[in-house]
């Protein structure tokens, strides 16, 4: 395994941005986290945790080591105290968490259906819109099973762009502030477009992993403060944390961000928060209902709401929740409505449903697409217009898709359009901004997980979602030779 | 689980593993770095980083050295926290994978 560079070398912090690091005191944190099933076999957990896995769940699983179906080799396992008292009584919450043989079950799929390598010009950065998204940290407190991130989290090998392979590696500030800086001063020279790629100014930066909220708060507050000094105006935070340890987000954590935001009143954070499941924050009784609350509302986990309140009495601080719609975990109307209904009255917007991937080991974690607009579209029946924010989105390879509509009734006249059709809208190009609002109906394929499965039956495509073959973009990961051509270049060919 | 310095960071001491770990959960005595139990986050990263291969999983650890594992969990108690990498001990190269090294450790 490749050894990680320290994230803060040929980096050298603003006066404003040593000054700020002075004063950031770093919290203590036990998450008492259990890692590996080793543990479990060997009972070398607490005693009120043997029982998360039966004696044959373990068997079946360790049969797997060493195979091509090894569940541990696909994604470690992991959990937290916290997230483990909380799944112990919901069956979403320990597929959530717990591995299953499941899971390596059926391979299909492409390694990186959404090509996300190919936007990458910087170690651990993905350029994609006017965002960039970058790999700050290569774990989280706890580990879904159908994460996608998997190769990162595991450190596996993947093949660079110069035919080696080696893990994915982290961002680095001094590399991503170079590039940022570099991206906009080509910008404004060339009155707000990339004169290659057509794209905008980098305004926003998405960290992600990895959980971020796994850093100190004083590696928080570097990256925070050299993303702002490089000019960006929105930092967004990806984190689970609030479902795994919500005790993260701790007095140390919030008096680091409030020194950050008087040093850097202009710099919006946006935290992305994901839970996937109301269990994840509402608390229980004994027969397992949630818990009305006599003025309105359920009652949340104490440390839960604790964390949430504190972030939300910043104004500077906006809360989005998104989350994939998976099999055995959140498929379920009910489940979604409470929990769209409660993260809204808790400040929390809904952002985005997410179909899941077509990657190699997810097939037991995929829902049809069409199922999963059905799911959503059911939860939101009886929300007021507020709480129905959240739409469907699929991850095409040109850019950030909604699954806007379903329907069941055919399309007279239109081969195809028998059984109806799903109405497809672009909402970002991924490489540049003039394709946004372009729709693409295919005709009802209930068992499509991904694109490439409506490839007989495209009706209208003013998206250009189909444009090629989309078969081979499922599967273009597999084929594709990025030895010959760099990212960069890709990118370029792409806008050209 | 948790990762934990083993023996031959004895008299070593190269601290690229503090510049590579996400939550700062190193310590620093007079002559080794250890790991406190409770803060590492399992990420793994200090492994290959440690230029003396000092680092282990817990469960990884070599049956030899396992009074490492409350070394590190008391030491981590005492010791300084340790943040930022810097120069290794004078002498690190020549101590590298001498054996028997524990007996120098200073508390």
């Amino acid at each position: 395994m490749a050894a990680a560079q320290p994230i803060a070398s040929n980096y050298t912090p603003t006066s404003r941005a040593t000054e700020l690091l002075k004063t950031v005191a770093n919290g203590k944190y036990n998450r008492q986290i259990i890692t590996g099933l080793t543990k479990f076999m060997d009972g070398n957990v607490p005693d009120d945790m043997r029982a998360f896995y039966t004696s044959e769940e373990l068997r079946s699983l360790v049969a797997l080591r060493g195979t091509q179906r090894d569940v541990e080799a696909r994604m470690p396992v992991k959990v937290t105290r916290h997230y483990f008292e909380l799944a112990k009584t919901s069956h979403a919450l320990q597929t959530l968490v717990k591995a299953s043989p499941k899971e390596t079950n059926d391979l299909g799929g492409a390694p990186d259906p959404g090509k996300q390598m190919d936007y990458s010009p910087v170690e651990g950065l993905i350029h994609k819109y006017e965002l960039g998204l970058i790999y700050v940290a290569s774990t989280c407190s706890a580990h879904c099973r159908f994460c996608y991130r998997e190769e990162l989290i595991a450190q596996k090998e993947v093949e660079r762009p110069d035919g080696t392979f080696a893990p994915k590696g982290l961002a680095q500030v001094g590399e991503i502030v170079a590039y940022i800086q570099e991206h906009n001063r080509i910008v404004a020279a060339n009155g707000g477009r990339h004169p290659k790629t057509g794209r905008e100014k980098l305004r926003e930066i998405l960290m992600s992993g990895g959980d971020p909220m796994v850093l100190s708060n004083t590696n928080i507050a570097t990256w925070w403060s050299a993303l702002a000094d490089a000019g960006i105006e929105s930092i967004r935070l990806g984190t689970k944390e609030l479902a795994f340890f919500p005790d993260r987000f701790d007095e140390s954590f919030f008096d680091m961000a409030d020194k950050f935001h008087t040093a850097y009143p202009d710099t919006n954070i946006r935290l992305m928060i994901h839970f996937n499941h109301p269990d994840e924050f509402l608390e229980r009784d004994a027969s397992g209902n949630y818990i009305p609350e006599p003025r309105g509302g359920l009652k949340w986990v104490p440390a839960t709401k604790r964390a949430i309140e504190a972030i939300g009495r910043r104004a500077w601080i906006s809360i989005d929740n998104q989350a994939p719609i998976i099999n055995g975990i959140n498929n379920d109307p009910d489940a979604l409505r409470i929990m769209q209904r409660e993260l809204r009255r808790n400040k929390v917007e809904n952002h985005y449903f997410f179909c899941g991937r077509d990657i190699i080991g997810h097939k037991a974690f995929n829902v049809p697409i069409e199922e999963a607009w059905r799911i959503l579209n059911e939860s939101q029946k009886g929300l007021s217009g507020v709480e129905t924010h959240a739409r469907l989105s699929i991850t095409h390879y040109k850019g950030k898709t909604e699954v806007s509509a379903v329907t069941n009734d055919p399309l007279p006249g239109v081969p195809g359009g028998e059984n109806g059709f799903v109405v497809l809208k672009l909402l970002r190009s991924a490489a540049s901004a003039p394709d946004r609002g372009k729709v693409c109906l295919v005709g009802r394929n209930p068992r499509a997980i991904w694109f490439s499965d409506y490839d007989d039956r495209v009706l209208y495509d003013e998206a250009g979602l189909f444009k090629g073959s989309s078969k081979a973009t499922a599967q273009y990961g597999q084929e594709r030779s990025p030895a010959l051509v760099s990212p960069m270049e890709r990118v370029k060919q792409e806008a050209i | 689980m948790t990762f934990v310095v083993g023996e031959n960071c004895i008299l070593c001491k190269h601290t690229d593993c503090v510049a590579v770990c996400p939550t700062n959960c190193f310590y620093e005595g007079p002559n080794m770095l250890v790991i406190h139990p409770d803060e590492c986050i399992d990420c793994k990263l200090c492994v290959p980083a440690c230029p003396v291969d000092a680092i282990y999983a817990d469960d990884d650890l070599p049956k030899d050295q396992h009074e490492f594992l409350s070394i590190n969990a008391e030491m981590a108690q005492i010791w300084p926290n340790i943040s930022k990498q810097k120069a290794p001990l004078e002498g690190a190269e020549q101590w590298n994978s001498i054996p028997k090294k524990r007996d120098l450790l200073k508390r």
